[in-house]
């Protein structure tokens, strides 16, 4: 077998050790489905960058405080809760513990209450993520207390939400959704819910959301057609029209991550949270209630009471009118949004200064939509939308009426979407887990009731950094670390 | 069953109907039928061509079955509703998408025939599987246990690494018979 050694030409280093060491874990656990992650990997860390940038870690009261680092390379990554790192190379991911299950509360599963007798902890070990995001938490009523991420790699802007994972692969965008995942490879631009998957080769550009005995939905983009917009061969670094649109947009990011302390942004209400390594340019209005987190980028955007940007979303020249939920790594740009729109993980939402995208109230984007219009495109309130949509006839293709899919009760076919099971399940499944969303988030937060999310508890938070080996052997790694109250 | 072995029962390869890699579906349909019309020995005919490498060694598999699914385009066509079951929908939807497909139109035209006839038999020959080989040494007991475990139509009979011959379920189907009458069953009457 190569190593990473032979491709890059340059002395072996504990750093380069390790990343042959995982992507060897990550082969031997996905040899069935006769998948060599190596011509992924060749040039996806930069190794001999990973001295170049710190790492950070949030602390709050509101949040238990235990990290522990052990033989790793943490580069450019932030880390908040209780999260345990073992064996791993982490490049600018993000593990967010802020939704650990806590000690002594009750995990409801199925007909199972299940009591915590431990707080959660995020469990990272013999993996490589790179611009991932690690957040929510176990889904999984084996392992309440630990969401595991093993022997696994994660290319630029994958999402592990609340799904614990072992010898997988996820390619760039690729998105497990509270789907316990073992031996799998996930192709790029997918989104998976499905509560478990074992030994599935998933093809790229795959939406599948699938309760047994509730619903089953499933969407495969047109090759061809998505590669437009994300990419891959062997050698290269991801790309496509939405890479290129994110790194068209990195030196903005540059600065923020470059100045221990910069200064706050005026005008954003006492309710509301910016996060400090996002990116806010003029002119953006903020108002109650509303969560930015870390690495969003907003320009010249209104963000009504309670709308949220997460992680890696980009919403330029766009308005939501607010209680509108951006999923992680959501872009939105030219869009006015009515309130309670939903758009998923992922979404690239891009019209053009003469051809705006306007979504109606209500209306849920399906997570990995891409719509990119060059007329203008209304989106009619209470719709559900999903899969390529460039003109108004894909528009039709592509969507269907809230009410009308609460009405389906066998199964049907739209185009390039396959549906089977209960529409009216499917409908109240997204609209209870937005609900919850908008609550966690804070967004209905009122100062006289005791409903404070992360848009509030936020703003009591502060960041410390910690730092590589800069030079010898083991240059990019940091020294095994313990944090904890 | 212990009076049988495979090598008893075994067509050898050279009597067998084969074409090479490479051969259009035309062409091996054609020597199928030649191989049909020529083996007289038994009253079964052959229902597989072999397909044979640039060095006689056997690399695949092609029965009627494989033949037709190589015509009905349409089966390829849609081969994601074929990957719907891994995605856990019901036999009941892929069936149904399966009569949506079949209602595009008629299989038996021209312009689909010409298509089929050129493909080559490396694009959808059966390749061998493990539980696929016997040797010639073997019992007819164990053959018939792989047959049945497979479910296999024939095995591929082997004298070290090489492959020597077919056993074919007709041959062993005829042999079972023979050692029924042997105990005396179904004399009775």
């Amino acid at each position: 077998m190569d190593t990473i050694e032979h491709y890059q030409g340059y002395d072996m280093k504990e750093l380069d050790k390790l990343y042959n060491r995982i992507v060897q874990q990550v082969n031997i656990n996905l040899r069935e489905l006769e998948f060599d992650v190596r011509p992924y990997v060749e040039n996806l860390i930069e190794l001999e960058q990973m001295n170049k940038f710190y790492a950070f870690y949030g602390i709050t009261p509101d949040h238990p405080l235990d990290l522990v680092f052990r033989h790793s390379g943490l580069a450019g990554s932030y880390f908040l809760g209780k999260c345990s790192v073992v064996n791993s190379l982490l490049y600018k991911s993000d593990i967010r513990g802020d939704e650990l299950k806590r000690k002594g509360t009750s995990f409801t599963y199925q007909d199972f209450a299940i009591p915590l007798t431990s707080d959660e902890v995020i469990e990272i070990e013999d993996s490589a993520l790179v611009k991932t995001l690690v957040h929510n938490y176990s889904h999984d009523p084996e392992t309440p207390e630990k969401f595991f991420i093993k022997a696994t790699l994660s290319m630029p802007y994958a999402n592990i939400h609340g799904s614990p994972i072992d010898g997988c692969f996820l390619g760039p965008f690729a998105t497990v959704d509270l789907t316990t995942t073992h031996d799998s490879v996930i192709g790029k631009y997918s989104y998976i819910q499905a509560g478990e998957v074992n030994h599935l080769r998933i093809a790229s550009g795959t939406i599948w959301v699938n309760s047994p005995g509730n619903f089953n939905f499933y969407y495969r983009y047109e090759p061809e057609l998505l590669n437009r917009y994300v990419n891959i061969t062997r050698g290269s670094e991801p790309g496509g029209m939405i890479i290129d649109f994110i790194e068209a947009r990195q030196d903005a990011f540059q600065r923020i991550f470059d100045f221990v302390n910069l200064e706050a942004i005026e005008a954003v209400p006492a309710s509301a949270s910016l996060d400090r390594y996002a990116v806010i340019l003029p002119k953006t209005t903020i108002a109650e209630n509303v969560l930015v987190s870390q690495r969003a980028y907003l320009e010249n955007s209104s963000l009504g009471k309670g709308a949220n940007a997460q992680e890696n979303c980009f919403i330029i020249n766009s308005n939501l009118a607010g209680f509108n939920v951006t999923a992680h790594g959501a872009k939105l740009i030219e869009a006015d949004l009515e309130e309670d729109v939903f758009v998923g993980f992922n979404s690239f939402v891009q019209g053009t200064p003469e051809s705006r995208i306007s979504i109606g109230k209500g209306s849920i984007v399906m997570p990995h939509t891409i719509i990119d219009v060059t007329e203008p495109l209304d989106i009619p309130e209470g719709h559900l939308v999903w899969g390529l949509i460039r003109d108004k006839h894909e528009l039709q293709e592509n969507s269907v009426a809230l009410s009308v899919l609460e009405q389906k009760n066998s199964f049907f076919t739209q185009g390039r979407l396959h549906f089977e099971g209960s529409g009216a399940k499917f409908v109240k499944a997204f609209k209870d887990r937005i609900h919850h969303i908008l609550e966690v988030n804070g967004a209905y937060f009122d100062a006289d009731s005791n409903n404070a999310g992360h848009a509030q508890r936020n703003q009591k938070l502060s960041l410390n950094t910690i730092q590589p080996f800069q030079f010898g052997e083991m240059e990019g790694m940091y020294p095994d670390i313990v944090i904890r109250l | 069953m212990e009076h049988y072995c495979v090598r008893d029962l075994m067509i050898p390869i050279s009597e067998y109907a084969s074409v090479r890699v490479g051969t259009s579906l035309l062409e091996a349909i054609k020597a199928l039928e030649k191989a049909q019309e020529a083996y007289t020995i038994s009253k079964y005919q052959h229902r597989a061509i072999l397909v044979l490498n640039e060095n006689d060694q056997v690399v695949g598999k092609i029965g009627q079955l494989r033949i037709l699914k190589a015509i009905e385009t349409r089966y390829d066509l849609d081969s994601e509703t074929a990957e719907l079951k891994r995605f856990n929908f019901s036999d009941e939807y892929i069936a149904n998408r399966r009569d949506q497909h079949r209602l595009l139109g008629p299989i038996i035209k021209e312009d689909a025939l010409k298509n089929a006839a050129g493909k080559k038999v490396e694009e959808f020959m059966q390749k061998p599987t493990a539980g696929e080989f016997v040797s010639e040494e073997c019992s007819l007991d164990k053959a018939i246990h792989k047959l049945v475990a497979g479910p296999h139509l024939s095995l591929l009979v082997t004298r070290d690494d090489e492959i020597i011959g077919i056993l074919r379920i007709a041959d062993v189907f005829a042999a079972v018979y023979h050692e029924m009458k042997l105990y005396g069953l179904g004399t009775e009457s």
